[in-house]
């Protein structure tokens, strides 16, 4: 099996990483890095539960080679909150309305979230509902999810 | 109102914090060391002979360290008929039968060696629809039973039948009766995490499994006897559960797959992982099924139910699991949602050729409320009584037994009832009708003080206090993600006079667990929340019993040490009566003060204080401070005849929906929905909600999306894309209404609540379809092209 | 076992050269929403993936005359592109249709047409829209009309040493109005069961031009020639946008199959409905734009 050593920044660190040329950045971060907050619900794109930023941009880590990522800066659910621990304001809203249930979808949904209110910082409803299409939920019917990100947009005024 | 500092209160839920910094582990991402990866290879074939298996290039393959077959493993059967065997030897009987796994050190390595098991197949007559499969000459799923025994029948030993009253002489009363078909159809739970285990044996065989089921100790009993069978009798069994990605029914009973990673760590001596992708979820793991009711009912001139009739066919699929036992839960709606003096309703399960059943949220309830609530309103209509009044006039009261004998302690349902008709100004959009709008509404009753399923319904409960003040609670139940971490740390702190932070819960684990029938059944809140109470109330006696020994010589030292400091100080006349019998104290926010005067300068003391001093004092005095409680409520098993109160207390509610349907397309859109429970007491309103969202979101897709298309057997959309589970652009705009009856069974008041909100969903979706365009569309989901059928039919003619 | 390796060349000829040099053994992948996924599911990869991500100067979206859409141009750029909302509605909401926020950040537009589904968002506004591709290969380039570039389910004119370079769409498109609908059970994470772009322009209220594109009404997107002739010259009414739904919908224009999605006779009754109403629409957003 061909092999492929990618160097990248990894929440904000350096890192390279050796690892099978086929492998996605999914399997990457979670077995080579073992960070195991982005989840396979699929593996096809369609569940959002992997979702995590390139470039600050949303992916489905599930499907991006990893030789994609050679250069570029990806974040996960373990770079957000502070060094000492302070939750980021999504992260806190989560918990603070509910948005959090069995909280298998909740990594690449707070991801989405953070993707969208860094670009835009007061979204509509639609914004948010739009932005979080493409992660599905089966614990809360989306709407203190949806809540959740309004929160923590006024949390980060 | 008592003064509650946090039962009530919206607490955030920071004790799962884990969740929202991606280190929650759950069975995904739960690794022991040498783990291997098991893999298993299903049928190709929904009934066929199994005419060779040859495992030896898969065996072959490096990397692989055990490929089982039927050959390969004890024969024993499992399942709640014992109508299975772990690996299939001899006959396939649907698509998902799992009939060789693989153990390998990766799981790609497993998966390249089940392409290389060959098995060769001799094709039989297969029976896909339950009403074929029970005529005579259907090709028989099964040919013998357990004991092997001939059967000459796919119709289950399992006759659910409920009578009661006399029903020729209410049909003869009635003076309007409906009769209609009604048909509900597979969906699948679609838990976010996907199913999975790690097995994993000690030296002496004892066995540790890491499984994400809300039946801990279930899943003992049903392991244990297993092991009995194949030589492992009297072996220790702990299970323990991860971080759980969701439930909601498909974690109930033990699943084939967890039995496999059990052949495959004893084979191997490893650990073993078996974890489903999202394609397994949807073929291989038993969803909700569909069942076909034929509904007749009857009421007199002012609308009063005389009776109500119902047959029952549920498709079982080739095996049997806890979905053919929902027609246990049917009864209830059956004879108890709304007053009805004469009721028959009788449950056909029948073997096919499709993938088998399990239970869903709500388990056999949704089902058979479609049916009821459906009914409800076509009878309505034939009496000429507006849906919401016909409901009034047959509504549930407090203090009725209903036929089956449950107890109606509190009951919320008029003001359910009400509550939806004034937040969608139900009488007056009904007078100023818009053209493709209309209303409808459906109501429910659930248990919500436990569900008496299996002898026992206890929950056990464990609380102890740390020197410091931390309180260590040992659950008995599980955690899917409902909010009880949270919930049961305001009960313990309110009931302790802690705080919800001090408060640090274990879930799901047998070897520290007392015991629990299960986290079904809406069961959690209340059971854990009494038997928390009771524990509390223990470990509350045990600190004062300290405090009114250690508060004094606490009070003493300090006036010693004050005189040291300045000699002239004068210790007051101090009434040590107040704090002189543990009755006199209470504790509250972390404080142990005397009753009659809370703000004591001198006998308010910081719990931890006497916790301390408790326990670091010498020899044969020490104290520690610890309880546990079980508490198995009087509630009864239902009977030979289907009777008994199960439950402490009975979930209502009414969900009211406005719809607005495109005749061209049959597309509906849902323009509000109203859903008032009754909860007892809210114990956390923004957790509450959580509940009412999800279960009616899950409802909203029952009703018009959701459904496992099985063709011939076969799955055939097994993925997100086609599997039509809503997103966050379907937009539901759902209002909640809290009706809170007092419950003096209930923690503090509270029922449960989880699955309610999924309940009566579908059914007022259904009703306002029909209000807006004439149709009644009786089989799920209500599609667009049903619409548009029924509208043509309708119309007749109509080109389409 | 799947094992392939990945090349990321960042420059054309280099692509050329590895096409070449791997032949059939070679596949291209740029969002890799199609590619990866297909790879899980039939467990098969081409020996070589030759990734275009590399080639960042062809994700460009540009008037200037006509309208350029580079290849490598990601969905999100088109959903987020105010000149094709303003100008191309259809294409924009072809585009913001397309799966999730984090599907349309990598999925090309090159990459949606070239996998050529039946179903493929885009490809029904690009129809209405006489959108022309330019294939580029080690011999050079060549346009060819959207209309010729589909040549069966899953199937298209490109040749394996060739790459999409350019979606152009010709400078008269800014005269029409345009309108795209996916027809779908849920409102996103859907494949199509039937997608309906209507393009046209008005002289006063006749129907001077028009456009029907139907998505997953014949093996490949197609254009409804003959509801088109139909509208040509007609007024702007009710019932002439009716007759145009009804032909569009019949064997005349598309050949409907029963499919685990949709059944013929409802995909029929979806066009008979959504091309009037997209054709308003159109109509509207000429008035809107111009």
């Amino acid at each position: 099996m061909k092999k492929v050593s990618v160097s990248f920044t990894l929440n904000g660190d350096p890192v390279t990483a050796d690892v099978p040329v086929t492998w996605t950045l999914l399997k990457t971060l979670r077995e080579y890095f073992e960070l195991t907050g982005a989840k396979e619900g699929c593996g096809v794109g369609e569940c959002g539960a992997c979702t995590v930023l390139v470039d600050g941009k949303a992916v489905n880590s599930c499907l991006y080679p990893i030789p994609e990522v050679e250069g570029r800066s990806v974040t996960t659910i373990e770079g957000i909150a502070e060094k000492d621990g302070t939750l980021h304001p999504i992260q806190k809203a989560f918990l603070e309305n509910n948005g959090v249930q069995c909280g298998f979808c909740t990594s690449g949904m707070i991801m989405s979230a953070k993707a969208l209110l860094d670009q835009n910082p007061d979204p509509s409803e639609e914004d948010i509902r739009k932005s979080i299409a493409g992660n599905f939920c089966r614990c809360t019917g989306y709407v203190q999810i949806v809540e959740s990100i309004q929160m923590a947009a006024k949390l980060k005024e | 109102m008592p003064d509650y500092l946090f039962v009530g209160k919206s607490i955030p839920r920071t004790i799962e914090a884990d969740k929202v910094t991606g280190k929650a582990v759950y069975i995904n991402d739960l690794r022991r060391p040498g783990m291997l990866y098991g893999k298993i290879l299903y049928s190709t074939h929904a009934h066929a002979r199994i005419k060779r298996i040859d495992a030896s290039k898969a065996r072959r393959l490096q990397g692989v360290r055990a490929v089982l077959t039927g050959r390969d493993i004890p024969d024993v059967r499992v399942g709640f008929l014992k109508d299975q065997t772990v690996l299939k030897k001899d006959v396939v009987r649907q698509f998902r039968d799992e009939v060789a796994a693989v153990a390998a050190i990766t799981p790609e390595i497993a998966e390249e060696a089940l392409s290389l098991i060959e098995v060769e197949y001799e094709p039989l007559p297969a029976v896909f629809d339950p009403i074929e499969a029970m005529k005579e000459g259907a090709p028989l799923v099964h040919e013998t039973d357990a004991r092997g025994r001939p059967v000459k029948s796919n119709i289950l030993p399992l006759p659910w039948k409920f009578s009661v009253g006399d029903m020729e002489q209410a049909r003869k009363e009635a003076a309007f009766v409906t009769k209609d078909h009604v048909s509900t159809t597979w969906v699948n739970q679609c838990c976010m995490g996907t199913s999975g285990c790690v097995a994993e044996f000690d030296q002496s065989n004892n066995l540790t499994l890491y499984s994400p089921t809300n039946v801990i100790f279930g899943h003992i009993g049903r392991i244990s006897e297993y092991f009995s069978r194949i030589g492992l009798a009297g072996k220790k069994i702990r299970v323990v559960n991860p971080v759980v990605g969701g439930s909601f029914g498909t974690k109930l009973d033990t699943d084939i797959y967890e039995f496999i990673a059990i052949q495959l760590a004893l084979n191997t001596r490893k650990p073993v992982k078996i974890l489903f992708d999202r394609e397994e979820e949807f073929r291989a793991l038993p969803p909700r099924q569909p069942a076909v009711f034929t509904i007749e009912q009857g009421c007199d001139r002012e609308g009063r139910l005389v009776f109500r009739h119902c047959e029952a066919v549920l498709d079982n699929g080739a095996y049997t699991s806890w979905g053919a036992t929902t027609p246990s839960v049917m009864i209830m709606p059956m004879s108890s949602l709304y007053r009805v003096p004469n009721v028959y309703f009788k449950a056909t399960c029948v073997y096919t050729n499709n993938i088998y059943a399990q239970a869903m949220r709500g388990y056999g309830n949704p089902q058979a409320t479609f049916a009821v609530e459906t009914s409800m309103d076509s009878l309505a209509e034939a009496a000429g009584i507006d849906p919401a009044e016909f409901r009034l006039i047959n509504r549930n009261q407090p203090g009725d037994e209903t036929p089956m004998n449950l107890k109606i302690t509190s009951c919320g349902l008029e003001e359910c009832i009400r509550a939806v008709k004034e937040r969608l100004q139900w009488d007056e959009k009904k007078k100023a009708r818009q053209k493709t709008r209309g209303l409808g509404m459906a109501s429910l009753i659930h248990v919500a003080g436990g569900a008496r399923v299996t002898k026992s319904d206890g929950h056990g409960i464990m609380v102890k206090l740390d020197e410091f003040g931390h309180v260590d609670v040992i659950e008995s139940g599980t955690d899917q993600g409902q909010g009880s971490p949270t919930v049961i740390s305001q009960i313990v702190a309110e009931a302790l006079g802690v705080r919800p932070e001090d408060v640090f819960i274990t879930f799901g684990d047998t070897a520290l667990a007392l015991w629990d029938a299960g986290t079904h059944a809406s069961r959690h809140t209340f059971m854990a929340g009494n038997a928390a109470l009771i524990a509390c109330a223990k470990a509350k006696r045990q600190i004062l019993d300290m405090a009114v020994d250690i508060i004094p010589k606490i009070v003493k030292l300090n006036f010693k040490r004050m005189k040291r400091k300045d000699p002239g100080f004068a210790e007051p006349d101090l009434d040590y009566g107040l704090i002189a019998d543990p009755e006199d104290l209470d504790i509250r926010d972390r404080m142990i003060f005397p009753k009659k005067e809370p703000d004591h300068p001198y006998f308010r003391v910081p719990i931890s204080d006497i916790l301390r001093n408790g326990l670091h004092v010498g020899i044969g005095e020490s104290r520690v401070v610890a309880a546990e409680a079980f508490y198995d409520p009087p509630t009864e098993m239902l009977n030979r005849e289907m009777k008994g109160n199960l439950s402490m207390t009975y979930a209502f509610g009414t969900t009211g929906v406005e719809v607005e349907v495109d005749e061209e397309t049959g597309d509906v859109r849902i323009l509000n929905l109203v859903a008032a429970h009754d909860v007892g007491k809210a114990m956390n309103p923004t957790l509450l909600l959580g509940q009412i969202y999800g279960a009616g979101y899950t409802g909203v897709g029952y009703g018009l999306t959701e459904e496992i298309k099985v063709r011939n057997g076969r799955v055939m959309n097994p993925s997100f894309r086609d599997y039509q589970m809503l997103t966050a652009m379907d937009v539901v705009p759902i209002e909640p209404v809290i009706v809170e009856p007092d419950d003096k069974d209930g923690p503090y008041g509270a029922k449960g609540v989880g699955e309610p909100g999924l309940v009566p969903t579908a059914p007022a979706i259904a009703n306002a379809v029909y209000d807006a365009i004439g149709v009644r569309i009786r089989d799920l989901p209500i599609t667009p092209e049903k619409i548009l059928t029924a509208l043509k039919q309708k119309k007749g003619g109509m080109n389409v | 076992m799947i094992d392939y390796d990945y090349k990321r060349p960042d420059s054309l000829e280099e692509v050329f050269r590895l096409l070449q040099e791997y032949g059939p053994r070679a596949g291209l992948i740029a969002g890799g929403t199609d590619v990866m996924v297909k790879i899980r599911n039939t467990k098969k990869a081409p020996e070589v993936l030759i990734s275009l991500r590399g080639l960042t100067d062809l994700a460009y979206i540009r008037k200037n005359g006509h309208y350029h859409i580079g290849g490598l141009t990601t969905h999100r750029m088109l959903e987020q592109s105010e000149l094709l909302q303003n100008e191309l509605p259809a294409l924009y909401e072809g585009a913001s249709r397309i799966g999730s926020v984090q599907v349309r950040n990598v999925a090309t537009l090159a990459g949606n047409i070239c996998n050529a589904a039946p179903s493929a968002d885009t490809a029904g506004p690009l129809l209405a829209l006489d959108a022309r591709v330019t294939l580029q290969g080690p011999d050079g380039e060549r346009r060819v009309p959207i209309t010729e570039f589909f040549t069966g389910a899953y199937r298209t004119v490109r040749k394996q040493t060739e790459v999409l370079t350019e979606i152009n769409i010709p400078a008269h498109m800014e005269q029409f109005g345009s309108a795209y609908w996916k027809q779908s059970r849920r409102k996103a994470m859907n494949l199509p069961i039937v997608g309906i772009a209507v393009s046209l322009r008005l002289d006063n209220d006749t129907i001077s031009d028009s456009r029907i594109a139907l998505t997953v009404a014949a093996p490949t997107p197609i254009r409804a020639y003959k509801a088109e002739e139909f509208l040509a010259g007609k007024p702007m009414e009710d019932a002439v946008l009716a007759e145009a739904g009804r032909i569009a919908a019949s064997p005349e224009c598309c050949t409907l199959r029963d499919s685990l999605r949709g059944e013929a006779w409802y995909r029929a009754r979806i066009i008979e409905v959504y091309v009037p109403r997209m054709a308003r629409l159109a109509a509207e957003r000429i008035k809107k734009t111009h």
